[in-house]
């Protein structure tokens, strides 16, 4: 059986990342997805870098979609994005406030054609306030949003993370729940609706304990380090070799991790009788246990924690990760190939169901599709 | 928008129930279930004036709370019985725990006694495998997802993402599992279960890399960034640091307007500097030459404040932010103008501020609702309209 939304239309006038990607996440759920390109083309064909002349983000944002090119400059292709629309189920677009409206591909107008439309608009940082019409893009965000000011090392002000593109793929994430939750109230009343999704509430969402922290209790997140302001001991140690990664939430985890670093001692030490005793003695547990960790290589660590019960990892990169078995038994990664660009490596689906199974499937070549989706519109057959 | 659906959450820590709170919050009736133990988020630090962890709250608010006695086969009993009468379960339990309370059968969907229930397993690293079922959380995920390699660098200690990013995406994704399960279940009548992890959540979350580093044409640009590189801290001002582009965080595409950006900053010079191209696209952003032209960039912005930048900046049509902290942000007249804060009451008549659901809708409204179930709290407001008598909720407290 296909995926859970087969049957189901989406178009997709999204360029970048955030847009996109929501696209994206609705054709691997089975969704026909149908990218409309401008005729200049999506700007992330030419991003750093590309693989055989084309660009990888484009190619890992434009998985499972057809892909067509109509001019918005143009009354006739207007019209043709019009008809378009009126057949399908969800829209997605992440044009700033007020340039949909000149292409006359706004959600009053769409809803006229048709009232079952799900519209998903996407912005940087909504539609309104004194910043709708600002500019946005992922690292804008991280700095606006508090993200980037949660990491560093401790006393720095601020680190961003390096790897641009989170906060979009976070923001489609949200945009798709969003619409799921529209099409699953349009089965109750026949009706679509709008769907407004920014780059700011998304990057708010995923900072949701540290957001809760600060609103439930004033605390602040400034950068750590590798530590957790929430639970201690969550952080790196130095391990004779290399660094390991040990966290502890329980108490029977905190007693495990005593007993397998022969710290019987401190598991009755009142100092570090709960959790919130050993965040409020932070630095003692610390030096109470990095001698013991550094006197070890990592692998000792790694064989003898989780025998007490004690989650202990080390950092892999791509070419650790990409085979494991872990990864390749749920199928986390996915390759798709087209003899244009070649093979390439992309997520593979963030969900396994056991009755609607889907699958990843290589972007079409920009602007493949526009003659047959022409024709299909113009001989009227849905 | 869920209304009539109900949900049984047995997960704690952050990616189940951050999808039991927003299928919540989109309507559906929630309930939360912990073993005697507790949920070990109520351990975290800091709490709310009410004495709740600030983190448990946001995540279970608006839930009713079933606490499982000692008896693992009678909270078995209980959760069957409450399982027969739900659309959904949210379960972060391995297999091999679901089976001490007598309910492995109930992965196997459709299921017998309610072939409509929707299984929702999060886990740490994945519903197959060699370490299904092993325990993980945010932190060695993180690690083992490549993720602590794109902040500091090769020479200093490693650095994690401040936020619990593996586990918030996993509750996005859980939910959406969950909402397009309830869509296909529309049309087959049937449930069935849908596997999400924190490490699966971190892996699609970084598509744009994975596919980045496939097979370049060259190793270059920002998307390919790793511990070899500097980190990322932003422009110095004269007070707090900003990023900015012109054309695009990935220079994409320039835009003109640095040239009169440069000239109003007093960075004439930069005009006639053969290293950068016509629109000076690849001094900002990211990349490579960005962190060679940051201390000329510096020394101008030395003269000016953050909030001034960021306006002549954006005056230009190019992107600014000041990096600010979340606790700016929330007060920041863009984040009140979008009203995605509420006030809820908590416990002892306090009243704490919340996020609402993160989207909006032009016809359907969302739910925020306050108060989290404590442990051991009394469940006969609602047990009986879930079929469960008193009878069967007595026999928890045996042992």
């Amino acid at each position: 059986m296909a995926g859970p939304l087969s049957g189901l239309r989406v178009m997709d006038v999204s360029i970048m990342a955030a847009g996109p990607w929501t696209g994206a996440l609705l054709g691997m759920l089975g969704a026909e997805v149908i990218k409309v390109e401008p005729p200049a083309g999506d700007g992330t064909r030419w991003v750093m870098p590309t693989q055989r002349g084309l660009g990888t983000n484009f190619i890992s944002m434009n998985v499972n979609k057809q892909d067509i090119t109509l001019d918005f400059k143009n009354e006739a292709d207007r019209q043709v994005a019009r008809d378009l629309a009126a057949r399908c189920d969800v829209f997605v677009q992440n044009f700033r406030p007020g340039v949909i409206e000149r292409l006359g591909l706004d959600w009053p107008t769409l809803q006229a054609l048709n009232p079952r439309l799900v519209y998903a608009a996407i912005s940087g940082f909504g539609e309104i306030g004194p910043l709708a019409k600002a500019g946005c893009a992922d690292p804008i965000m991280q700095a606006f949003s508090g993200f980037a000011c949660s990491n560093g090392a401790p006393g720095d002000v601020v680190e961003a993370f390096r790897f641009t593109g989170f906060v979009d793929l976070t923001t489609a994430s949200i945009a798709a729940e969003g619409i799921l939750a529209a099409l699953n109230e349009r089965v109750v009343s026949g009706l679509g609706q709008k769907v407004e999704v920014s780059m700011l509430e998304a990057a708010l969402e995923i900072q949701m304990t540290r957001i809760a922290e600060l609103q439930g209790a004033g605390r602040v997140m400034i950068p750590m380090g590798h530590e957790n302001p929430a639970f201690v001991p969550d952080r790196a140690f130095r391990a004779r070799d290399r660094f390991v990664f040990v966290t502890v939430r329980r108490q029977r985890e905190w007693d495990g991790l005593c007993k397998a670093l022969g710290l019987e001692a401190a598991d009755t030490d009142p100092r570090f009788a709960s959790n919130r005793d050993r965040v409020a003695n932070r630095e003692a547990v610390s030096a109470l246990l990095e001698p013991v960790f550094a006197a070890k290589p990592a692998i000792w660590w790694l064989r003898v924690l989780p025998r007490h019960g004690v989650v202990c990892q080390i950092a892999q990169d791509f070419e650790g990760f990409r085979y494991h078995r872990q990864v390749s038994e749920n199928t986390m990664l996915a390759e798709v190939s087209r003899p244009e660009f070649g093979t390439v490596s992309v997520a593979g689906t963030p969900w396994k169901f056991s009755a609607t199974q889907c699958e990843v499937t290589p972007p079409s070549i920009p602007g493949a599709d526009t003659a047959r989706v022409r024709a299909w519109l113009a001989g009227g057959e849905a | 928008m869920l209304a009539g659906i109900r949900i049984v959450e047995f997960a704690e820590g952050i990616a189940g129930p951050m999808a039991g709170l927003r299928l919540g919050d989109l309507g559906a009736e929630v309930v939360k279930v912990e073993a005697a133990e507790g949920d070990w988020m109520r351990e975290a630090a800091p709490v709310q004036p009410d004495g709740m962890a600030a983190a448990f709250f946001a995540l279970n608010r608006g839930k009713h709370g079933l606490t499982l006695g000692e008896n693992a086969q009678a909270s078995g009993r209980v959760m069957r019985e409450m399982l027969r009468g739900a659309d959904v379960f949210i379960t972060d339990r391995s297999p091999g725990e679901l089976a001490e309370y007598g309910l492995a059968d109930v992965l196997g969907t459709p299921w017998a006694e309610n072939p409509r229930l929707i299984v929702a397993d999060v886990s740490d690293w994945g519903a197959s495998g060699p370490w299904a079922g092993m325990p993980g959380c945010e932190l060695a995920a993180q690690a083992f997802s490549g993720y602590t390699r794109y902040l500091g660098s090769s020479a200093d200690d490693p650095r994690r993402l401040g936020a619990d990013v593996g586990s918030c995406g996993a509750g996005v994704f859980t939910a959406q599992g969950v909402l397009a399960a309830l869509l296909a279940r529309r049309e087959s009548g049937q449930g069935q279960r849908v596997s999400t992890s924190l490490l699966n959540a971190l892996i699609s979350l970084k598509s744009i890399q994975l596919a980045a580093q496939s097979d370049p044409d060259q190793y270059s640009g920002p998307r390919v960034g790793g511990p070899h590189d500097a980190p990322e801290r932003g422009w110095t001002t004269k007070d707090d640091p900003i990023f900015f582009s012109f054309g695009g965080s990935v220079g994409a595409e320039g835009r003109p307007g640095w040239t009169q950006f440069v000239g109003e900053v007093g960075l004439e010079h930069l005009l006639e500097d053969k290293r950068l191209d016509a629109n000076g696209r690849n001094s900002t952003g990211h990349g490579s030459l960005v962190h060679k032209m940051r201390e000329t960039y510096e020394v101008a912005f030395a003269n000016f404040t953050a909030e001034d930048l960021v306006g002549k900046i954006r005056k230009y049509g190019a992107n600014a932010a000041r990096y600010m902290r979340a606790d700016e942000t929330m007060v920041h007249p863009q984040t009140q103008a979008l009203g995605l804060v509420r006030e809820v009451e908590a416990g002892a008549g306090e009243k704490v501020a919340v996020r609402a659901f993160p989207a909006r809708f032009s016809r359907s409204a969302t739910r925020t609702e306050g108060v989290a179930p404590q442990l051991g709290g009394d469940p006969s407001g609602w047990a009986a309209s879930w079929g469960l008598s008193v009878e069967l909720l007595s026999s928890l407290r045996g042992t």
